[in-house]
């Protein structure tokens, strides 16, 4: 178990810049996921802590120790790739033992290695198998059980579960989660998967253009994303972004929407918006708060009723995605599947504002934090 | 896969029209007219091999031995004359086998390693090496012989077996540079990351996980490269000296040499014996090659 530090760290490939001044620090025993969309660095960040890609510039260290530029083997930590990347010339237990015995481990020690983390990971009837004649599920166990047999400081998981079946990808999901607070070890984990991001970390780098756009705990990044880029990559389905005018009104500062009779919707942090009076924002609002009037919620300071005209509905079992249009961009909102809402018809809904956040509709960037 | 599995058996229960059983029996013809074609030259040396030169002379071409007689195939193993010895191509047969194995064995390995190290240990400019490496591959054999002959005048291996072993090494490292090159171009590099992390280095990756799934890829190597180097008249011809000349040297020897009349079936003989080592590989080898595919050998 081991702290990470990453300073300022830059990559260079001529002169294009995929990293661009990281600052990642997390505590000993940590779970940290970098996540955003393809081409956004977290890979090139991933193999710089791994050592298998040089930094331009920064500092990384592991437990204290500046790694920068030590050989990946000297950093004492292991990996588990997208693709496995298991030998396929060796067995499940030679795949497993191999990093021991390059470290000149005694087979004795080796073999009890083996046995504790094949049971732990349930492949003890597969030791003596080879890759090709495992499933896609067991292969990934194998890939965790080879990280697992070194014990070293920080594991580093590249996209594990991206080649797994929705299913698979689920129950492993939950297993690394169950692991994880079982060893309590360092791991920083990549993944393009908001899901996976907000249900396994402790904390969430959300990257993009080779630079971190927040780094908080989930809960944090959910509710209070630094910037539109953050606030629409975490959350399924995403946030909504309603263009809204500032308008000023005898109840203060409201926010204008253009639905069938035109409603104001009251702000939680009314001053950030002073300087925008007269102009346009976009109103963040997640689709849980967009709902069939609920009777607990009547009459509670942020919450406001209007009619809006149904376009489509999603039923998804526990709610029906009601989508509607609202200052001409789609709207996602979150009904109880009884509530009648009929494509085309027009329904009442109730809007919660209390935990809306508001961007700056040129720069992106909040503008009530 | 599957909707195309079902179709093809689908349709061989089917019963044949007329017109298919024709089409089907005039492309068996075919292929047995072209099998015949390239079988011919064969025939006739092996036919020729076996008759007398008597019956040579006064029979034709495919016209069948009276009786079967080796003897032609002793003489061209054992007595015939090639320049002024008279020991048949046995000797020579031993000249070529001493270039050949070391020459395929070191160029095989170099070229494994140059590949491992161009796909895998990418270095500033080593793409530029392995285009420049390529261009090796496209030299006319004829144009080196001169350059050649200065160059192992002055490593003093001029005329040596050893002089041929490099020869054939610095001429064979371009191809099988290529192959493997190729070869390990389809293996994921994680797996050589997970190597590294796992506190492997260089060669020992090389060893226990890149050699160990390179047996199709070596497998061919070899089979090209032996039969090149085995089949090489002109480097062998040009390097040797009077005791390293190649099977394939003394074969020309043992057919333009001649006392009295042409010993056509002796010549036949000494010509099928020169060719049968590298038909000998590929018969063996070739199947090795398939099993290695078929085995998955690569796939994880």
């Amino acid at each position: 178990m081991a702290n990470l530090i990453i300073e300022q760290v830059k990559k260079r490939y001529g002169s294009t810049e995929v990293l661009k001044g990281i600052d990642i620090s997390i505590k000993a025993g940590e779970f940290l996921i970098l996540v955003g969309p393809s081409g956004c660095g977290k890979s090139t960040l991933m193999n710089a802590i791994a050592g298998l890609d040089d930094v331009s510039e920064g500092r990384i260290m592991i437990a204290d120790r500046d790694v920068t530029y030590a050989d990946p083997k000297d950093r004492d930590i292991a990996m588990v790739f997208q693709s496995y990347a298991l030998y396929p010339n060796m067995t499940v237990e030679e795949n497993i033992s191999f990093g021991l015995e390059m470290r000149k481990v005694p087979k004795e020690e080796r073999d009890v290695e083996v046995k504790r983390v094949s049971e732990m990971l349930q492949i003890d009837h597969l030791l003596s198998r080879k890759p090709a004649h495992l499933s896609g599920g067991q292969r990934q166990r194998v890939a965790m059980g080879r990280a697992l047999a070194r014990r070293p400081q920080l594991y580093l998981f590249d996209e594990p579960l991206s080649n797994l079946d929705a299913k698979l990808r689920v129950e492993m999901r939950t297993e690394i989660k169950k692991l994880h607070q079982k060893l309590g070890t360092t791991i920083v984990y990549v993944t393009h998967d908001q899901i996976e991001a907000m249900t396994l970390a402790d904390r969430i780098a959300v990257m993009k253009d080779g630079e971190v756009q927040q780094l908080g705990s989930p809960q944090e990044i959910y509710d209070n994303p630094a910037n539109l880029f953050v606030a629409g990559f975490m959350g399924s389905p995403a946030m909504n972004f309603i263009p809204a005018t500032v308008v000023s009104t005898d109840n203060g500062i409201m926010l204008e929407l253009a639905t069938k009779t035109p409603t104001l919707l009251p702000f939680p942090k009314k001053e950030a918006l002073n300087a925008y009076l007269g102009k346009e924002i976009l109103l963040g609002l997640r689709p849980e708060m967009i709902t069939e009037p609920q009777h607990h919620k009547e009459g509670l300071e942020f919450v406001v009723k209007s009619q809006v005209n149904v376009e489509v509905t999603e039923p998804m079992g526990a709610d029906t995605m009601v989508i509607t249009r609202i200052n001409d961009s789609e709207i996602n909102c979150r009904c109880h599947p009884a509530y009648p809402a009929a494509p085309g018809s027009d329904i009442e809904l109730m809007f919660d504002t209390s935990k809306a956040v508001a961007f700056d509709k040129n720069s992106g960037e909040r503008i009530d934090a | 896969m599957t909707s195309a599995n079902t179709m093809n058996s689908s349709s061989s229960r089917r019963q044949k029209t007329p017109l298919e059983h024709i089409l089907r029996v005039a492309l068996y013809i075919c292929l047995l007219g072209m099998a015949a074609v390239y079988l011919m030259p064969f025939l006739v040396m092996f036919l020729t091999s076996l008759k007398d030169v008597e019956e040579i002379r006064s029979g034709t071409l495919l016209s069948l031995p009276g009786s079967l007689n080796f003897d032609a195939w002793g003489k061209a193993w054992g007595g015939a004359c090639t320049g002024s010895s008279c020991n048949g191509i046995a000797p020579y047969f031993m000249n070529s086998f001493q270039i050949v194995i070391p020459a395929v064995l070191i160029s095989t390995i170099i070229g494994a390693l140059n590949g491992y190290v161009i796909s895998m240990w990418k270095f500033k400019g080593s793409d530029i090496f392995f285009g420049a490496l390529l261009i090796g591959c496209f030299i006319p054999f004829q144009v080196i012989l001169l350059p050649m002959a200065r160059t192992l005048g002055w490593l003093g291996i001029a005329n040596t077996t050893t002089g041929l072993v490099f020869v054939h090494v610095v001429y064979g490292v371009a191809f099988t540079t290529l192959f493997f090159r190729n070869f390990y171009q389809g293996i994921p590099s994680d797996l050589i990351k997970a190597a590294r992390l796992d506190g492997a280095g260089f060669f020992t990756i090389f060893r226990r996980i890149i050699l160990p799934i390179s047996t199709p890829i070596i497998v061919v190597t070899i089979i090209w490269q032996f039969t090149q180097i085995w089949n090489d008249f002109l480097f062998g011809v040009a390097f040797s000296g009077f005791d390293t000349q190649p099977v394939t040297v003394a074969l020309n020897n043992l057919v333009n040499t001649s006392f009295g009349g042409k010993e056509y079936n002796v010549d036949m003989a000494a010509a099928i014996l020169a060719a049968l080592p590298t038909l000998l590989v590929y018969v063996l080898a070739g199947k090795y090659f398939v099993r290695g595919l078929t085995a998955g050998a690569v796939k994880g």
